[in-house]
Parts: C-alpha cells; sequence; structure tokens
C-alpha cells in the first residue's frame, strides 16, 4: 500500500511538473511567433529598450501593481461587511447587501471608473495637487501616483472589487461546517466574537487563493485608468508609440510585462491553493 | 435630471444595439474558438496542446485594452486595414476564446475516464469519441461557467468604446459631454444592469433545465 501511495505522489508531481513545462513552451512558442506572424521589426523595439525608456516602463509597473494593492486591501473591509450583510438573518441588512453585490458586479468596469472620475465627492479637488519635486524623477512618479486619474482608478476598483470579494467571501464562509459557528455560540460568544474569532479568520484562509487570483485580475483592470488618465502601464504603451511611431511593439512589450507580472501572481496563487486547498469559487475570474 | 431631447435616446438606443451586436459575434467567434482550444489541450500531439495551453495563459494573463489596442491601432501598421467594430469583434473574441477554452477544458475534465476508455475501445477515433461521448456531457457541465462568461462578455463589450465604436457605454459618454450632465452614465448603467441581470436568470435556467443528473 505505502509503496503505491508514493508512486502516486511521484506520478502526480511528474504529471504537474509536465503540465506546467507544456505550458510555459506553450507561452513561450506564442511570444516568438506573435512578432513574427505581424512582421514586427527590430528597429522598431530598440527604441523601447534604453534605460529612460525601461524605467519609465518599470514605474508603470509599479503604479500598477500599488494601485491594486491598494484597491485590494481597501475593499476586504468592505466585502467582509456585504458578505455578512448577505448572509444575515435581517432582511432589512440582508436585501440591500445583495442589491448593491449584484448591481455592482453588473455594471461595467469601465462606467464605474468613469462615474467615480466625474461625480465622487471631492475628487477633482485633486488637480492641482502637486507634492512631488517637478524636478526629479521621483516627484513626478509620486504626482502620479497621487493625480486624480490614480485615485479614481483606486476608489473604482475597491468598490468593484469589495462586490466580487464579497461573494468569495460568502462561498467561503458558507464551505464551513455548520457545527463551527454552532459550538463556537453555544460556547457564550456572541454573534460577532464567533464571526471575528472563528468563522471569518478559517474564511480568509480559505479564499486566499482566489483572492491572490482575484489580485491579477486587478492587474489587468487597472489599464482602463489609462482612459482618465491614470499614467499606469497602458497609457505608458500609448505614450512610447506616440513617440516613437510603433503602436504594436510597444503594446507587444507592455502586454509581455502585463503578462509576466500575471503569471507570477498566478504561481504564486498555485503554489498556496497546494499549501491550504481552497473552496470551490464559483466567482468569474475574468 | 433626465430630460433628454428624442435625438440622444435615439443615439443611446443604437449605441445598446451596437453592444448587443458586439456581444452576440463575439460570443459565437469566442464558443467555437474556445471549444476547438478546449479540445486542443486533449490532443494527442504535444505541439498543440502546447500551443493550447500557451494561448490560453497568455490571453488570460494581459488587459483586454491592450488587445483591443493592438488590433486597432497595431495591426494596420502591416497593411491589413480593419474597421473598429471588426476590430473590436476580432479583440473581444480572441481574449474570450482564451476562458471558454479554459471552461471547456474543465468541462471536459468532468467526464469519466471510463467513458473516453469505453469509447475508443469500441472503435471511435479521438474526433469521435470528443462529438459522441465527451462533448455532450462537457458541454453541459460548462453551462454555467459558460453564462458568467457571456455577463463578462457584455460588460467587456463597453471597452470597444475605446476603439472608437459607438457602443451605448459611447454614446452614453458623448451624450452626457454633450449635455454636461454625468449622471446620463447612470442611464447606461441602469440598461446594463437590465441587460445583464435577465441574462443570469435565464443561465440559471438553462442550467436547471439542461444540467446532468448525477
Amino acid at each position: 500500500m505505502a509503496a503505491t501511495g508514493v508512486s502516486t505522489n511521484q506520478s502526480v508531481a511528474l504529471k504537474r511538473t509536465l503540465n506546467f513545462g507544456l505550458q510555459l513552451l506553450g507561452a513561450l512558442l506564442i511570444i516568438v511567433l506573435v512578432p513574427i506572424a505581424f512582421g514586427m521589426q527590430w528597429r522598431n523595439f530598440e527604441p523601447l529598450l534604453d534605460g529612460i525608456t525601461l524605467r519609465f516602463l518599470l514605474f508603470g509597473v509599479v503604479a500598477t501593481v500599488v494601485v491594486s494593492l491598494v484597491a485590494i486591501i481597501l475593499s476586504l473591509p468592505l466585502a467582509t461587511g456585504l458578505a455578512l450583510g448577505r448572509l444575515s438573518p435581517i432582511a432589512a441588512v440582508r436585501w440591500p447587501s445583495i442589491a448593491i453585490v449584484e448591481v455592482v458586479r453588473s455594471l461595467p468596469l469601465l462606467l464605474v471608473i468613469f462615474y467615480v472620475n466625474l461625480r465622487f465627492p471631492l475628487i477633482d479637488k485633486l488637480e492641482n495637487l502637486k507634492l512631488g519635486n517637478p524636478d526629479s524623477f521621483f516627484g513626478i512618479e509620486l504626482d502620479r501616483l497621487l493625480s486624480r486619474g490614480a485615485l479614481a482608478v483606486a476608489i473604482a476598483l475597491t468598490v468593484y472589487t469589495a462586490a466580487v470579494n464579497a461573494e468569495l467571501l460568502r462561498s467561503g464562509i458558507n464551505s464551513l461546517d455548520r457545527g463551527q459557528t454552532e459550538a463556537a455560540r453555544s460556547l457564550g460568544l456572541t454573534y460577532w466574537q464567533t464571526m471575528r474569532l472563528v468563522i471569518l479568520p478559517q474564511a480568509f484562509q480559505r479564499i486566499l487563493a482566489p483572492l491572490i487570483a482575484q489580485f491579477t485580475i486587478l492587474v489587468k483592470d487597472t489599464s482602463l485608468g489609462s482612459i482618465i488618465g491614470f499614467v499606469e502601464l497602458q497609457r505608458r504603451a500609448v505614450i512610447l508609440y506616440q513617440r516613437d511611431f510603433n503602436p504594436m511593439e510597444a503594446l507587444f512589450v507592455v502586454a509581455l510585462i502585463y503578462f509576466a507580472v500575471n503569471y507570477l501572481l498566478g504561481l504564486t496563487s498555485k503554489l498556496v491553493e497546494r499549501k491550504r486547498p481552497s473552496v470551490h469559487v464559483t466567482v468569474p475570474e475574468f | 435630471m433626465f430630460d433628454l431631447s428624442a435625438d440622444y435616446w435615439s443615439l443611446i438606443g443604437q449605441g445598446v444595439l451596437i453592444t448587443l451586436w458586439l456581444t452576440l459575434v463575439s460570443w459565437v467567434v469566442a464558443l467555437l474558438m474556445g471549444i476547438l482550444l478546449g479540445v486542443l489541450r486533449q490532443a494527442p500531439v504535444g505541439i498543440l496542446r502546447a500551443v493550447a495551453a500557451g494561448y490560453t495563459e497568455f490571453f488570460r494573463n494581459i488587459p483586454l485594452l491592450t488587445v483591443l489596442f493592438f488590433i486597432y491601432f497595431g495591426v494596420p501598421n502591416t497593411g491589413i486595414r480593419i474597421n473598429a467594430i471588426n476590430s473590436a469583434i476580432i479583440g473581444l473574441s480572441l481574449y474570450t476564446a482564451a476562458y471558454v477554452g479554459e471552461v471547456v477544458r474543465a468541462g471536459l475534465g468532468t467526464v469519466s475516464k471510463g467513458n473516453i476508455e469505453a469509447s475508443r475501445s469500441l472503435g471511435l477515433s479521438f474526433l469521435q469519441s470528443m462529438r459522441y461521448v465527451q462533448m455532450p456531457q462537457a458541454v453541459r457541465a460548462a453551462i454555467p461557467p459558460l453564462g458568467t462568461l457571456l455577463i463578462a462578455l457584455l460588460k467587456n463589450t463597453s471597452l470597444a468604446s475605446q476603439v472608437t465604436v459607438a457602443d451605448l457605454f459611447f454614446q452614453a459618454d458623448f451624450v452626457g459631454n454633450r449635455t454636461f450632465n454625468p449622471d446620463i452614465l447612470l442611464i447606461a448603467g441602469a440598461i446594463y444592469v437590465a441587460l445583464t441581470l435577465p441574462l443570469g436568470a435565464t443561465v440559471n435556467l438553462a442550467e436547471k433545465r439542461w444540467a446532468i443528473q448525477r
């Protein structure tokens, strides 16, 4: 019995490695085939490779990741509130929570971003906020991170992700055994104590892997900020190809950067998943 | 708050039609491509599996906006001319197909190994086994996730507005700018909600109707 157990483990590991290798090989193949298929030229890649341009792109990644990180962290308390609201026995709490989650999830993100950008209270006060030193590189980058566009994207993504994460957390809570709540309540814990000390810590552990996967979606979604003037990675591609007249090459390079960042995040999510198997997620990862 | 002239309402109406058209055509193309990708993931030839897996990984990890920009602003540099609406359809299909492929693959994963082995040992070829044994089961298992993808596609068509396609979002933004009233976006929002929520309900019905009884 022990021998078969070991060999099954080995074959599973081998299969996993093979699949992983296949995926990576395929991705590399696509990365090589696309430039050939579209007849991209090396001289169009060259202007993207000097130090200043690469630094410009690198800080695009930083801006993208920082805003995504802010959004996902701020969304968690909101998501917890919405998830608990949706599971609440009180109808006056439950129905508004359901309505908020369902409506926000069925709006296009672009619309949310535009509306926040135009109508969020006090957001137009940010227009003239200049904190960084305009003569230094980091000062300019700091101002880009504190710009109105960046704030609008961060707020919109927070609201949007809160609705998605609320569903995620709800499935996490639902996946826990009912006995957990019952035991906690019979030990004399109040509802809030039960949630805070027993249910939520376990639920969050179970949704950790899908939460990281959600983060990759956020990284992709920040690209919508380019439309309202947030200078993140996608916007920088546009700026660069308007300088060098190489839209295909600039967008391809930026796509590769997005791919690299998200692929690494995806691997992290898979590693976490292997350590702590998560709930089966029914929330769309799109 | 929303006393718009009839011309503006007709623009928004045209936008709805374009949005629905984009969704419909992209969905059909994405579905066909996705099924192909899902089948290729099981193909007996390693290189096909690799290409399908690579395609899926690549498109799932880059933003849709980059894809749309690449096709609308980039590809014409090769001499190929595509108009705005077609390039949006191509971009949306390429992007959505990767997700559909993943769903189809997961659906094929639910088919028991015994079924596949039985069909193969009865003399069906790989394609015949796909067509008559695996696909019918996989598609039914894939209905709920396909429904969420369709809804996501409907929402994603709003990005086509950024490559000059006059869809619902584009028109709402245009009317909002013309009338100095950003709240017009709320009308568009209400229309999107009114389109997606019934779609979700329909998917739930379809799931109940065609679910495999186990």
